[in-house]
């Protein structure tokens, strides 16, 4: 622990303990006990750090007059320093723990009507119960009742905290029983989940008498969930809530003796709760079950049969609603067990059955009946829908005999739940009155068109659903098409069609039909009143030039932007119009989506045409003039695809490229670095760091990314030896780099005011210093080794950034003259570079030149990166901090003529 | 209380009600899909409509080369195009006492009523209803006189001739009702009788009802009527919206408590929601210029086509369409673009604020100033210089049979660049443009119907509770077309009672009370006794005089003597000092110095004996 925050503790201690309301904000005792759990968890023992702790305690406990929010503190405090068995004795021989957790003394002071108090008090309880002498003292005290009672509290935090506290106290018991009865702790496991480190108990801290104590909670917890489970009138179904959220707890966690005990205890009061049928408490009841279901199911034990009974009976409650929510529950755990996944698949698709008429399943009539009458009611039949529609994708991957029909029946039900969605089509069996109720409900659903589309998506990955691709595309061409879909439908649309294409790569079924349907509603939706849609279609066409796909099985692959639209000269013209439009999400995307269109032509090394040098130089007027960002990080992202799909494939320096890319990544560069957003300066930063990994891949020194991430011992791949160290080779890297605006960029970013810029610029500068003029060679090795590399310089023009950089050079310099003799030497040794950069810092008005080696040596960079690593806050979130705050306010609240305000920082 | 159905079209109703002595006629549209069945009247000579072979019967036997031309493999009659008029034989039209108008689109036969039927009513409408109902007849008028027809066609009328012509002109009913459009003179005499009536102003007729106006919110001044007697109240809905457009909003709530409510004018277009259409109209409309074509929009002169400028306003700049000239040509094109910002009081919330500001209500008027709309009344003169492509013109009629949309037509028809996009939702758009087959141009239909949906009106009907619901009887069943589609008909309960052409109906109610006033004097002397806490009686005798549909309980004779004599009975009226001698060969009266009671007494006794 800090020394420093030691010393101030007990300063602290006091202010506190006289009065709290001087807190500088109200998370300061959050935050003190946010430190305490830190220290505790190190392995810190807080009262002998801390000695002053339990003065504190026993002074604030006596003093019930003080704010509740200290004396919640204080509960909880307690709680930590109790964490040892030491300082537990420590804290009981000083009377201090009995008074602490005494609950009539604090009924008396009138303060356990404040929730604060109460949930102090189940948490400090909570984190001391760690070792069998506050198990003990927990049960001497008999704590129990209360906690019960807690357990139905008004507050919804403290009844939470009050089962999560009994589920750890009837763990804690099964723990020590189990060492003392000498069971072999099989589930050290599930202990550990429940916080505990109880399994480190010494066997001779259990007598035959706490045994007994220990057997005495377990039943009294037993009785009362047999008893309270049940609700007595509708008034109590908040206890049975509560009951049920606790079983789920211990029934997850408990092991043999104990979960059969308790299962046997509760499994009549389970099923009067399932006749009784409340809906509310349907889901936490089948939590109860599943709890007990999955621990069979982790513990490799077969499933208990009772669990079974229940789960079958659940699966077949006569209430649709509550039914449908039961399967649900039951297939997202994803259990093993065919026969009841089955049963929950029949139970989710039969709303699709029955709205789209499409037998999909054989049902009783009865529960058919019942599921049509309450599909009948508009709010219950879209949401009954959406579960079913929710949890379809996930039936179509399971095992083909837990489905009642193939994976393809149910894409067929999905699309013609869509085609009822827009009144296109009646399902077959409308002739039925009750089933034209019933689909007149979706008639117009934008919510359930959602979940279909999404349902649509996900089934694309079914096994054999391929030959519903043109169905498909048709359907969603439809969609697309209909006027009355808004943006997400139209979103879900374009996403579903390029995942649908993605997984068939073979789209033979595609008709000229079908492109010509595609190509009119892309054309259509480009020009959308609504933005959202503008954009969704210039994503869409972006995405799809990312897919993958063969047309007939004789072509060749190509991507589905040529397949289905005729490739770039349909895409490009539209995506170019986009560039123009008003919102800039929409720009900004058409960016991306034209990166994505080019992407195939730039990695086959094709020509460049006369449109893409239009494209060109309409992105960096976007650069230039655009006045939002979102546009602007786009554009250099364009260039960075660029950069990288040539540099994996071909030079950078191939004529072909060069005449146009690298004039065009200089101004990147320029305007980049210069643009006010951050995050389009980051990306610059990226920009350049391509062209450093462009520029020195395979040159020892170079490591490409992060340099203080590497592993200082890290065996660096032979593969990087290959290039050998030439020098002249350096220095026409290094120079080219220059030239293209890499080291102005770097430098620029190094300065920036935004700290993820100048860390990234760092990084890179240091990557760059070690390739070029690497400190680890001494000053005068350097030079020497280093003669020509030094004579490459750059330009420091009079403004802005360089001259910060000129700044902090002369400011080195003069150090290092101060300093005198070697040192001195190492800056004024570079013949004239030096002096000018400084004439030019005191003159200004022309543009001189620096070594590019001598700035990276004397800009202290790796200082630089640690300072920068560093988050802004780190100074204001430490715990020294924290304490000196409270101390300031408390006394800035004693001398009310200097009292300020003090500005809460929220945590 | 009946209701005599003159119209059949859902949209465009003419009704008659006859409620307590009144004869109202609510409504009179007149159905103008009619024209379809005509040549359409080129503003320019057409050499392809002028050379069009005329029609002779297959068998050669029935020759009608003059009146009917085949065009495009359809039969069309060559003369002026007619209107299929209200029904004027169901009842006599000279009997009805007043005409409420709901909104402008629903007045358009009222010339052919009350001209040249003897009718002396008077017509109820609101100012905008009125003076852009003006507009829209001028219009009219104005692309019908503009191209004359010297000949009228009627020889095809005849039913046997008829039944022998291919479809749509053999299944045309009731052509010989059909007639041509009305003159300019027949417009200002009929539109003369027309008195203005403000929102919720009540209006009294003959003391028997009381009628009003209620914002509807479908178009400028558009209005449902409440038509009420003291214990009686028929609400009248007929094209209302509850978008967001210009209009001031529907006033639902007094449409509360009807008795009978007749409901018209839902949606023509129940699929095609307005927002939706208005985006369609949008994109497709951007998506012809970028290809550099030009876009043809039919439409009225008044009414969405303020909501599609004010659209349009927004929509420009994100499409960089700024450059893009748009036209807008009507004889009627200044004054209704005028009118619309001079209507503050008409409406929304919205655009009544903009008043109070130095900025008119409608952006139509910015669209004007920085030269982006420009309005001419003609195809002919400045815009024929200052026409230029690409462009969107909006120009009438929308059933593309008059107008200078058919030099349009006949203008762009051909290129596959172009596009006519439909947005009025009167005309059947395949229709419309069958005499210009084979059409290069692209077609997109847009219909742009505010009016209520189904769904609107079943939530409305059930805020509002009428007793009972007359419709047309279209809205009783699904569209033919989607015919599982029960979400898009009324099903109410009790069910409504349908309604088509030529039906009369006694409406389902019988009127049970009648509101009598009791002078002051009288109810003075009335002594009552309480029969029950709360409930007194008393019983009188007075005289109940009846005037202008108003009842009142006056003081009359109230002591009366009589005396048997041998040949008859004395009556003397004391208070009155009058005696009637009543005897077998003769009655006296004797009164002294009253003229005027001797008077009444007598044509009293008069009709006793006469009764006797």
């Amino acid at each position: 622990m800090d020394r420093e925050c030691v010393s101030l503790l007990p300063r602290v201690c006091e202010v506190l303990a006289a009065s709290g309301s001087s807190l500088p904000d109200d998370t300061s005792l959050e935050k003190l006990l946010d430190w305490f759990t830190g220290l505790t968890k190190a392995g810190t023992s807080l009262l002998e750090s801390c000695p002053c702790l339990l003065e504190f305690i026993s002074t604030v406990v006596h003093n019930t007059a003080l704010d509740p929010s200290i004396l919640s503190f204080t509960l909880r405090l307690t709680g930590f320093v109790a964490v040892t068995e030491v300082a537990f004795k420590v804290l009981q021989e000083s009377s201090v723990l009995d008074l602490v957790f005494n609950l009539q003394h604090w009924q008396e002071a009138g303060l356990w009507e404040d929730p604060c108090i109460r949930i102090g008090w189940i948490q400090g309880l909570r984190t001391m119960m760690q070792h069998p002498k506050a198990l003990s003292f927990f049960v001497q005290a008999d704590f129990l009742q209360p906690l019960l009672q807690l357990q139905t509290d008004k507050s919804l935090f403290v009844a939470s905290a009050a089962n999560q506290m009994l589920a750890h106290v009837l763990l804690s018991c099964q723990s020590v029983s189990s060492v003392g009865s000498n069971d072999v702790d099989e589930e050290g496991e599930d202990v550990g989940r429940s916080g505990g480190s109880i399994a480190d108990l010494e066997y001779s801290a259990v007598t035959v008498e706490t045994n007994q104590d220990y057997a005495a909670v377990v039943t009294a917890i037993s009785e009362c969930l047999k008893k309270s489970l049940v609700p007595r009138e509708n008034t109590q179904l908040h206890q049975s809530l509560q009951i049920l959220k606790l079983l789920a707890l211990l029934l997850a966690q408990t092991r043999p003796p104990l979960w059969e005990k308790l299962l046997q205890m509760v499994a009549d009061s389970v099923d009067e709760l399932l006749v009784a049928g409340y809906s509310q408490l349907i889901l936490p009841l089948m939590d109860v079950i599943l709890a007990a279901y999955s621990s069979c199911d982790v513990n490799r034990r077969a499933p208990d049969q009772r669990v079974s009974r229940l789960l079958s009976f659940m699966l077949n409650i006569r209430k649709p609603a509550d039914l449908i929510q039961a399967a649900a529950a039951f297939l997202r755990r994803g259990l093993h067990d065919l026969v009841h996944t089955a049963q929950s698949a029949r139970v989710l698709l039969l709303p699709l059955d029955i709205i789209t008429g499409l037998n999909l399943l054989t049902t009783t009539d009865e529960q058919r009946f019942l599921m049509m009458e309450q599909l009948k009611n508009k709010t219950s039949c879209i949401s009954l829908i959406c579960v079913c529609l929710t949890n379809t994708p996930q039936m179509t991957l399971m095992a083909a005999d837990c489905l009642p029909c193939p994976p393809v029946l149910i894409v067929t039900a999905v699309l013609s739940l869509l085609k009822l969605c827009s009144g296109d089509s009646s399902s077959p069996s409308s002739s039925s009155s009750g089933c034209r109720e019933v689909s007149r409900n979706v008639i117009g659903s934008s919510k359930v068109q959602k979940c279909a589309l999404d349902a649509l998506t996900a089934l694309s990955g079914s096994p054999g659903v391929e030959v519903k691709l043109a169905e498909v595309f048709t359907l969603l061409v439809q969609c697309l098409d209909n006027p009355d879909s808004d943006p997400t439908v139209l979103q879900k649309s374009f996403q579903a069609l390029v995942q649908w294409m993605s997984v068939c790569s073979d789209l033979s079924s595609i008709t000229d039909q079908h492109r010509q349907d595609l190509l009119q509603v892309v054309r259509k939706r480009s020009c959308d009143i609504r933005w959202e849609v503008r954009d969704s279609t210039v994503e869409f066409l972006g995405r799809l030039a990312g897919v993958r796909v063969i047309q007939t099985t004789a072509e060749e692959a190509s991507d589905a932007s040529v397949a289905v639209l005729g490739g770039c000269c349909f895409t490009t013209p539209l995506l170019r119009a986009a560039l123009q439009d008003t919102e800039s999400y929409v720009r900004a995307s058409a960016i991306s989506a034209l990166a994505q269109t080019l992407a195939a032509s730039w990695q086959q090394g094709a020509a460049l045409t006369q449109e893409q040098t239009e494209i060109v130089n309409q992105l960096l007027e976007v650069l230039s003039w655009d006045t939002e960002g979102f546009a602007r990080r786009a554009v250099v992202r364009y260039f960075i695809a660029w950069l990288s799909s040539m540099s994996s494939h071909s030079c950078v320096q191939s004529p072909a490229s060069s005449s146009l890319l690298m004039p065009s990544v200089r101004s990147v560069l320029s305007r980049g670095s210069a643009d006010l957003d951050w995050e389009v300066k980051v990306h610059t930063l990226e920009l350049a760091e391509l062209l450093l990994d462009e520029a020195f891949s395979g040159q020892r020194g170079y490591t490409k990314g992060n340099p203080t991430q590497t592993h200082p011992y890290a065996v660096i791949p032979n593969t990087l030896h290959t290039r050998t160290h030439n020098e002249e080779d350096v220095v026409g890297v290094l120079n080219s780099l220059v030239q293209w605006g890499v080291v102005s960029a770097l430098l620029s970013g190094l300065v920036d005011c935004d700290r993820p810029v100048a860390l990234r610029a760092c990084r890179l500068l240091i990557t760059l210093r070690e390739v070029v003029c690497p400190l680890s060679l001494g000053a005068l090795d350097a030079t020497a080794a280093m003669a020509t590399v030094a004579r490459v310089t750059c330009e420091l023009p009079g403004c802005g950034w360089a001259r910060e950089i000129r700044k902090m050079l002369v400011m080195k310099a003069k150090d290092a003259n101060a300093e005198g003799g070697v040192s001195g030497g190492e800056v004024v040794n570079c013949d004239d570079c030096g002096e000018a950069g400084q004439e030019a810092a005191s003159v200004g008005g022309q543009t001189p030149c620096v070594s590019v080696c001598e700035v990276l040596r004397s800009l202290d960079l790796d200082e630089r990166l640690d300072v920068l690593t560093r988050s802004s806050d780190h100074v204001h979130n430490s715990p020294l901090s924290l304490l000196q705050d409270i101390l300031t306010a408390s006394s800035a609240r004693s001398q009310p003529d200097t009292q300020q305000e003090v500005i809460a920082d929220c945590y | 209380m009946k209701l005599y159905c003159l119209s059949g079209h859902p949209t465009l109703p003419c009704n008659v009600l006859k409620f307590k002595s009144t004869t109202i006629m609510l409504d009179c549209g007149l159905d103008t899909t009619s024209v379809l069945n005509f040549l359409p009247l080129p503003l320019v000579h057409s050499p392809r409509l002028s050379k069009l072979p005329g029609w002779i019967s297959k068998d050669g036997t029935i020759n009608l080369e003059k009146e009917l031309k085949d065009c495009a493999g359809r039969v069309f009659v060559d003369s002026q195009p007619e209107f299929c008029l209200p029904e004027r034989e169901l009842l006599d039209l000279s009997t009805i006492d007043v005409i409420l108008i709901s909104n402008y689109h629903c007045m358009m036969a009222l010339p052919y009523i009350t001209e040249h039927t003897g009718f002396t009513g008077t017509v109820y409408a609101t100012e905008p209803t009125l003076q852009i109902g003006r507009l829209l007849m001028e219009e009219v008028v104005n692309f019908m006189e503009r191209v004359p027809k010297a000949q009228s066609a009627t020889c095809w009328k005849n039913k046997e001739i008829q039944r022998m012509l291919p479809g749509p002109l053999k299944d045309a009913v009731d052509v010989w009702t059909w007639k041509r459009c009305y003159s300019m003179q027949e417009v200002n005499s009929a539109l003369s009788k027309v008195q203005l009536v403000g929102y919720s102003q009540k209006v009294e007729l003959f003391g028997a009802v009381q009628v009003s106006p209620l914002s509807s919110g479908y178009s400028l001044g558009s209005s449902n009527w409440i038509i009420q007697s003291h214990h009686e109240k028929v609400s009248y809905v007929s094209g209302s919206s509850l978008l967001t457009t210009h209009p001031q909003p529907m006033d639902q709530s007094s449409l509360k408590n009807s008795d009978v409510l007749i409901l018209t004018g839902l949606t023509q277009m129940p699929t095609a929601n307005p927002d939706g259409m208005l985006g369609e109209f949008c994109s497709n409309l951007a998506m012809t210029i970028r290809a550099g074509g030009n876009v043809l929009v039919p439409c009225y002169s008044s009414g969405v086509i303020y909501d599609l400028l004010e659209c349009l306003y927004q929509f420009i700049e994100s499409a960089s369409l700024g450059t893009t000239p748009f036209y807008f040509i009507s004889p009627v094109a200044n004054s209704s673009l005028e009118f619309s910002q001079i209507f503050a009081e008409w409406l929304c919330h919205n655009k009544q604020t903009k008043v109070y500001l130095p900025e008119p209500p409608f952006p139509h008027a910015e669209l004007i100033q920085t030269n982006k709309l420009k309005h001419y009344p003609s195809i002919h003169g400045d815009f024929s210089s200052e026409f230029r492509q690409p462009c969107v013109v909006f120009t009438g009629h929308p059933s593309l049979r008059f107008g200078d949309v058919v030099h349009f037509m006949e203008l762009w028809g051909k290129s596959s660049l172009n596009t006519i996009i439909f947005t009025e939702p009167d005309f059947s758009y395949l229709d419309a443009l069958a005499p210009y087959q084979p059409l290069a141009m692209k077609c997109v239909y847009c219909p742009i119907d505010t009016r209520l949906n189904f769904h609107q009106v079943s939530k409305l009907l059930k805020e509002v509770q009428p007793l009972h619901v007359v419709c047309p009887e279209q809205y009783t069943q699904p569209p033919l077309t989607q015919s599982h589609r029960s979400d898009l008909m009324l099903e109410l309960q009790p069910p409504p009672m349908p309604y088509r052409r030529c039906s009369v109906l006694n409406l389902p109610f019988r009127r049970r009370y009648e509101r009598v006033y009791i002078l002051p004097e009288l109810a003075n002397s009335l002594v009552p006794s309480e029969i029950k806490p709360g409930v007194s009686v008393a019983t009188v005798s007075a005289v109940v005089h009846s005037k202008d549909n108003k009842h009142t309980l006056q003081h009359g004779i109230t002591e009366v003597k009589v005396e048997e004599t041998a040949d008859g009975h004395i009556l003397h009226l004391q208070a009155e000092d009058t005696l009637i001698q009543l005897e077998e060969d003769g009655t006296h009266i004797v009164c002294d110095n009253n003229e005027p009671l001797r008077t009444t007494l007598r044509d009293l006794v008069l009709r006793f004996l006469q009764k006797l």
